[in-house]
């Protein structure tokens, strides 16, 4: 064990990367095609969760948006790969000449990486405003900034075909794009965090005042993390379209968001490994719920189960299962926080 | 199509609204003031107001008054068990902690609904002296819409003399402004917090059968953007002011209900849009609203 | 009456009071001077209840009171006229004083108001203006007239003095010898060594956290270091 701990970070990455495709080569040629299904659906809604603990759970801002940007990558990439013949008979725009012109469809990984830089693009525009606010503030103000994308979604009718959303989008994703993304992602934030971006990141999650006071600009930090969470978001959300195969708007909206989130909390935001953990723990459950739920006739008992989850969490585990190890002085304090405008904006009353 | 009538009308459709948004504002209001907390859970109230109410009026035919009694008190209980069972642990902790934990709350009060009640809508029917259609000068509407706003304006007003006038009342205000300050003239703090709480339930519910009564219609998850709204009309008329709350639920319904009565007909279902839109505006230019206090956003 | 035992206080790591220990008999002006800083305002706030001691015990008329809130102790009859006074500013000097007496079940509420607006003329005045709109002197007369509105048996005063006016100080001391003449236990810290003196039939001094002396007023003022540093210069 401890000549495990003595490795060089890099080192200790690269072997579990490598333990974890040999357990996936292995699941994937010996197990069950349900089974397989639900593991790819934790690996897409992993990028997410591990996406919105950037921001939320590294940085500090509690963004209830994130949805919103999975929608932008999502309806991105699909609009890219869809294949030229289904587009006229679907009523979906053909491309303009810029982007390869009407006979032509983009290959997936140049889309997905086309959808998460929308995405990301959505989110400095979106940012810029929406940062500069604090708390809950920011969590309504993002939510609102959801429900505008969602709404717009559903408006351009044109572009996105409305409500009735998109179907019969190619299944390019399968498990191996879905777990290399998340590698990627876990990869990119873990580098993140030991550089001086983040720990200007942990500084301003801790005390925005004290951050600045060292000279830290926590806008600019604030929409890098704010950013690059977007940017994963997409996608994950470019990730879905091609699993789920049918994309509509109202399905990137609260309860998705909701549903991140709950992973997120659960897991333990704040950690590395947290949010894979909630994902699991909250999709599987979903797959073994459902059929109780139906068999008994009992709608929304899977919902109950995950409200009461995460009720349970904020009351006697704000850490989260995995959480613990890196206590979350900013978002969960142990008793005693100031009352007057919460722990890490106690002295500041500005922006 | 601009017809005087027709802005007559929407300006009516728009204070109606406005009414029960205010009212909404209020009882979240009041719990925001003292407890920084955005209760996400508001919301879930007003659905079960509107079914506590179904159940008793019409399901098991008890009187108007009686279900609509019936309905402020399960409201107010619920509101009670919930600041007892929810959120009196996480009190002095962030702000953010509160939220969580109240869409954890509404999350799972909308899905028992669910679960109790079916995810169907159900048809609200009110009794018939509410449905009755009357027409002054080219502008129709119903009693209900009197009611509607009759009831919410003597509430507020049963309000505004609460917090001016009675004891506790003013102890509200006084943990508002400063809970360490209350403790120091002996107001019990959690005392007051739990009426908070019960009031602003029980409000919520009671606005819960007004919106079933004007809609026709209620189902498990109406409540929320009610709930989200409530907290756009906090913010536009102002945090901690509790006439800014009124205020702020007043322009909230009008504005809703004229930019979706005036722009081209494709825009209707752009109104949560556009009431975002408006919250994003004022947080951006001025984030203390029209009456606000100091707080910092 | 008011007995207080070996308390430590923290804030977080920081320690702020060592090994405190005093006690103010019934019908008795203590007064706890020091220099900004040395941890008077921490006494006083530990033994309201805002401040929870890590160690030690507060005993109130043979009461154990450390571990009762700060709402608790103000029902027993201990009030705070806090630093920076904390009045409601939003509601009027009426409301305020009247929330004073917000735990109150008795009738004499209205003959406690009438007497507080005798001491403080000002306040009559300004019955019903907005108490955030007062001068400090005036905010202060209303923090104290509304700790008085509690009927307390035992009244801390933290820095009556600070920033008023050496008139407005002047009458505030009056009005403490006339609640003295009620029957009312006082215990007061003070910057303003002179003034304390004057009133206080005992005085603890504290440094840096800890009592350095304690006696009666003409005794400790006659220790040399006490007076160089209080008095002298």
């Amino acid at each position: 064990m401890r000549r495990w701990a003595s490795l060089p970070g890099e080192v200790k990455f690269l072997i579990s990367v490598g333990v974890l495709f040999l357990v996936l080569f292995v699941a994937n040629s010996t197990l069950n095609r349900y089974v397989l299904h639900v593991i790819t659906l934790i690996g897409i809604y992993s990028i997410a969760t591990t996406s919105l603990n950037l921001t939320n759970g590294y940085t500090g801002l509690f963004s209830l948006g994130h949805a919103g940007f999975m929608a932008v990558g999502a309806y991105v990439t699909t609009l890219l790969t869809f294949p030229v013949r289904l587009r006229i008979a679907y009523n979906l725009p053909l491309l303009p000449p810029f982007l390869g012109g009407p006979d032509y469809h983009w290959p997936f990984l140049p889309a997905l990486i086309a959808g998460g830089l929308v995405a990301a693009v959505a989110a400095l525009l979106v940012g810029a405003p929406v940062l500069r606010l604090r708390g809950h503030y920011l969590s309504v103000a993002s939510l609102g900034f959801m429900v505008i994308i969602a709404t717009l979604a559903k408006g351009l009718k044109g572009l996105t075909r409305g409500a009735a959303g998109i179907q019969a989008i190619p299944h390019y994703t399968n498990i191996w794009w879905v777990y290399a993304w998340l590698v990627v992602t876990i990869y990119v934030i873990w580098r993140l965090l030991n550089s001086s971006y983040g720990r200007a990141m942990l500084a301003i999650r801790e005390s925005e005042t004290a951050a600045q006071s060292q000279g830290i600009h926590p806008m600019r930090y604030k929409l890098l993390s704010f950013v690059i969470g977007a940017f994963f978001a997409g996608i994950a959300g470019g990730l879905y379209a091609h699993f789920a195969r049918s994309i509509r708007p109202y399905e990137f909206s609260f309860s998705m968001t909701f549903l991140i989130v709950i992973m997120l909390i659960i897991g333990g935001a704040g950690t590395l490994l947290g949010p894979v953990v909630g994902t699991a723990i909250v999709v599987a459950l979903k797959y073994v719920l459902k059929p109780v739920e139906e068999g008994l006739g009992v709608y929304g008992l899977v919902e109950i189960v995950y409200a009461l989850m995460l009720i349970g969490v904020m009351l006697w585990r704000p850490e989260g299962i995995v959480g613990g190890v890196n206590p979350l002085k900013f978002l969960f304090p142990k008793k005693g926080g100031k009352r007057n405008a919460g722990v890490s904006h106690g002295e500041a009353h500005g922006p | 199509m601009f017809a005087g009538t027709y802005v007559a009308q929407q300006i009516l459709n728009g204070v109606v609204l406005g009414s029960m948004y205010a009212l909404l504002a209020l009882g979240m209001t009041v719990v925001y003031g003292i407890l920084h907390l955005i209760n996400f859970a508001h919301g879930a109230l007003v659905t079960a107001g509107a079914f506590t109410f179904f159940g008793i009026y019409m399901v098991l035919g008890w009187p108007f008054s009686l279900a609509l009694a019936a309905t402020l008190l399960v409201g107010g209980v619920l509101g009670y068990l919930l600041d007892l069972v929810g959120y009196r642990k996480l009190r002095g902790g962030p702000e953010v902690a509160l939220l969580i934990t109240s869409l954890g709350i509404y999350i799972l009060l909308e899905n028992l609904i669910k679960l109790l009640a079916t995810p169907q809508p159900y048809a609200f029917r009110p009794p018939a002296f509410l449905g009755q259609l009357q027409n002054v000068g080219g502008v129709t509407f119903r009693t209900v819409d009197v009611f509607i706003v009759v009831v919410s304006v003597l509430i507020m007003i049963a309000f505004a003399l609460f917090v001016k006038r009675t004891k506790l009342g003013i102890a509200m205000r006084a943990t508002a402004e400063s809970v360490e300050a209350a403790k120091l003239v002996g107001i019990n703090v959690n005392q007051v917090v739990a009426m908070a709480f019960m009031l602003g339930s029980a409000v919520a519910a009671i606005t819960g059968f007004m919106w079933g009564a004007k809609y026709g219609q209620i189902a498990y998850d109406m409540g929320f953007m009610a709930g989200v709204k409530a907290f756009v009309a906090i913010v536009i008329g102002g945090i901690g002011s509790i006439p800014g709350a009124m205020i702020g639920g007043f322009i909230l319904g009008l504005v809703e209900t004229l930019a979706v009565g005036f722009l081209p007909p494709g825009f209707a279902e752009y109104r949560d849009a556009i009431v975002f839109t408006l919250l994003i505006l004022v947080l951006l230019l001025k984030p203390t609203g029209i009456m606000g206090r100091k707080e910092a956003v | 009456m008011l007995e207080v035992e070996h308390i430590h206080v923290y804030y977080g790591v920081i320690p702020a009071l060592l090994d405190v220990s005093l006690s103010v008999d019934e019908g008795q002006i203590v007064a706890l001077v020091g220099a900004n800083g040395a941890g008077k305002s921490t006494t006083l706030k530990t033994i309201a209840g805002v401040i929870r001691p890590r160690e030690g015990q507060i005993r109130f008329q043979d009461q154990d009171i450390t571990r009762l809130g700060a709402d608790r102790r103000v029902r027993l009859g201990i009030a705070l006229v806090p630093e920076g006074r904390q009045i409601f500013s939003t509601l009027s000097v009426k409301e305020n004083l009247v929330l004073g007496a917000y735990h109150r079940r008795d009738q004499e509420v209205k003959k406690d108001l009438e007497w507080v607006y005798n001491l403080f003329p000002i306040l009559r005045e300004r019955m019903h203006q907005v108490a955030g709109t007062m001068s400090g002197g005036e905010q202060q007369m209303l923090a104290f007239g509304r700790a008085l509105m509690s009927r307390p048996k035992l009244l801390l005063l933290d820095e009556p003095s600070l920033g008023l006016a050496p008139l407005v100080v002047r009458d505030i001391y009056e009005v403490i010898q006339k609640i003295r003449e009620a029957g009312i236990t006082i215990f007061l810290v003070e910057q303003n060594v002179n003034m304390a003196m004057r009133v206080a039939d005992y005085m603890y001094v504290m440094e840096a956290g800890q009592l350095k002396m304690e006696g009666v007023p003409q005794e400790v003022m006659r220790d040399e270091d006490i007076k160089q540093a209080y008095l002298g210069g």
